[in-house]
């Protein structure tokens, strides 16, 4: 046997005890959160101006709108085209020979009102060629596309994919298209990428098929916005710790070096913003717009600045994000909120355009197992012989 | 079956039936009529036995959806995906074939093609292909995950259909029941008092 579950239950169970005893801690938490929020100290300008002179260590919520902002939605057009695109990949299997790997891109695009329809595709992409597997700079530097770096390429083909078939809609309807997940390419921050690899995927890539939709949205109502369900992050409640620091300006090493828990910060320590919108927003309301400070949107993303809102909706709060010229765009923020609720409406708790896009583009283990297969015996069949690991061996023959 | 339509594609196929995916949702060709499938050989006739709509994807459940909903048109247009996701399927079993100018009550030499097209056949094939009644033997004999009995009396139903007469038509088919069926009372009794 592999796994003993057996013992684990035992861990399980003192998981649960553990979770519950931490349970009232965290209301008492939220409770202390949402009287912040509302208090003076969280008012609009001053908490604005806490916050641009801030110097922390963690990412904070830029203030466009007041903190505590409940918006409803406006009704949905009942004419609309939602489009939606999401991937899958299959990445570089080094115990394979062949140095490939494989992108699927799934797009859904739904109509509604008087005339509704359904287009639905999945554009499977296999990069092998040199220049498709690497990155190079003009000075011979070079960067192999595999594992993280993957999965940004995928978010970019995502996006690219997206702006072809927006382009493609000869339509006066208005049109919302939808990315699954953040706007903003986290993996480019966390890793030490080398500036030439961070030109072609953002500036060059991502970006580049932001500022395609952005123009068509100048000649039709088109939104762009992407949607995360169960959001992790804490930018609005790191912004409630600057309402609670005492310091100001707020400089957490010169006031709080090397501390981790007793601040006064520490209130609201461990909450997410979702549990903050859980509690303030009623179902269908949206929070505040606010805008992300996260040093990789501040240096490159410029017209396409992050922005992002919580919405709340009967069985979870999503967080939607939307570039600059949506977020200054009263019609189109209020277009991607309607459409988002109602898409979330029709798709039992979850945009039914992404939930549709995610089924075409999905690769499963079994689709993956097949995928290589037919590359070694297409390889086989045309007398390429090329090895693979032993271990690879040994994982398709399991033997006692 | 008044005029000869396209309906639907090969999508599995033995000697003795095929399985046709229609192109339009809900738009099957009713149980027990004669449909066929062309090849530069030969035409293949079957009979309808059993009619599916079904996800098109195997681990995808369709869920019910209309309940504040006036009408089930509604549920459609309010979710225009389904009609891509969704399909109607139908089997047919292979009771005849033409080659040449030869009409054969027996199963061709080779099954279908796969993605071979599937038409409705016109009134006047209808009666062509049924002024011999010899198919009925593969029908009595099939043995289907549906009640064939029910089968047969709608094939007949739907020839009778073709013939100005209908009346001399069901009761010639009713006889050759009879003679296929001498031995089992209780199946042809079954049959004939479908045919009404």
């Amino acid at each position: 046997m592999s796994l003993d579950l057996a013992q684990v239950v035992a861990q399980i169970e003192e998981m649960a005890t553990s979770l519950k005893a931490r349970e009232g801690e965290r209301r008492a938490k939220l409770d202390f959160a949402l009287d912040t929020l509302q208090s003076p100290a969280a008012e609009l300008n001053q908490l604005r101006q806490k916050i641009e002179t801030s110097k922390t260590t963690w990412l904070v919520a830029g203030l466009r709108e007041r903190i505590d902002l409940c918006q409803p939605a406006l009704p949905c057009p009942e004419d609309i085209i939602i489009l939606a695109s999401d991937g899958s990949h299959i990445d570089v299997d080094r115990h394979h020979a062949a140095h490939c790997f494989l992108i699927n891109i799934g797009i859904a695009q739904l109509q509604y009102g008087q005339n509704p329809d359904a287009w639905l595709s999945s554009s499977p992409s296999l990069y092998f060629k040199d220049d498709e597997v690497v990155i190079s700079s003009p000075d011979g530097r070079r960067e192999v596309i595999e594992g993280q770096l993957l999965g940004i390429k995928r978010s970019i083909e995502e996006c690219r994919l997206l702006a072809e078939r927006a382009s493609r809609l000869e339509t006066s309807l208005p049109v919302v298209a939808l990315l699954d997940g953040s706007l903003i390419l986290w993996s480019l921050t966390g890793q030490t990428y080398q500036d030439f690899v961070v030109h072609e995927l953002l500036v060059d890539g991502f970006l580049k098929y932001l500022d395609k939709l952005r123009e068509m949205s100048r000649s039709r109502q088109l939104a762009v916005a992407s949607y995360i369900s169960f959001p992790r992050s804490t930018d609005v409640v790191n912004a409630l710790r600057l309402a609670i620091c005492p310091h100001q300006p707020v400089d957490c090493d010169h006031y709080c070096p090397g501390k981790f828990e007793g601040r006064e910060c520490d209130a609201v320590a461990g909450l997410l913003d979702r549990d903050l919108f859980a509690r303030l927003l009623a179902p269908g309301e949206r929070s505040a717009i606010f805008s992300s400070r996260s040093s990789v949107v501040g240096k490159y993303y410029g017209v396409h600045e992050v922005n992002f809102f919580y919405i709340k909706l009967d069985g979870e709060v999503g967080r939607v994000e939307i570039p600059l010229w949506v977020a200054e765009d009263k019609k189109l923020f209020e277009l991607v909120h309607s459409a988002i609720l109602d898409q979330c409406w029709r798709g039992l708790g979850y945009p039914v355009a992404l939930s549709e896009a995610h089924e075409k583009a999905v690769v499963t283990g079994a689709d993956r197992e097949q995928f290589w297969s037919l590359v070694e015996r297409t390889l086989a069949e045309d007398r390429i012989w090329l090895e693979s690991s032993a271990k690879q061996q040994s994982k398709r023959t399991r033997w006692i | 079956m008044g005029t000869e339509q396209r309906v639907a594609e090969v999508i599995e196929a033995s000697s003795a039936e095929f399985v046709a995916q229609c192109y339009k949702l809900d738009q099957a060709p009713p149980l027990g009529s004669l449909v066929k499938t062309k090849d530069e050989l030969r035409k293949i006739y079957g009979v309808v036995y059993n009619v599916e709509t079904h996800s098109l994807e195997p681990g995808r459940r369709v869920v019910a959806r209309g309940e504040g909903m006036e009408t089930e048109d509604e549920i459609f247009r309010a979710n225009p995906q389904l009609a891509k996701l969704l399909c109607t399927d139908f089997q047919a079993l292979v009771v005849g074939h033409r080659q040449g100018d030869g009409l054969h009550h027996y199963l061709p030499p080779k099954p279908a093609s796969i993605h071979s097209f599937v038409y409705t056949c016109q009134l006047e094939e209808v009666k062509a292909f049924t002024q011999s009644l010899d198919f009925l033997g593969l029908l009595v004999d099939a043995r289907l995950p549906i009640p064939v009995d029910e089968v047969i009396a709608a094939c007949l139903r739907c020839a009778g259909q073709a013939y100005p007469d209908s009346e001399s038509f069901l009761i010639k088919a009713g006889k050759e029941m009879a003679r296929l069926l001498s031995s089992d009372a209780r199946r042809l009794n079954s049959v004939l008092k479908r045919l009404r």
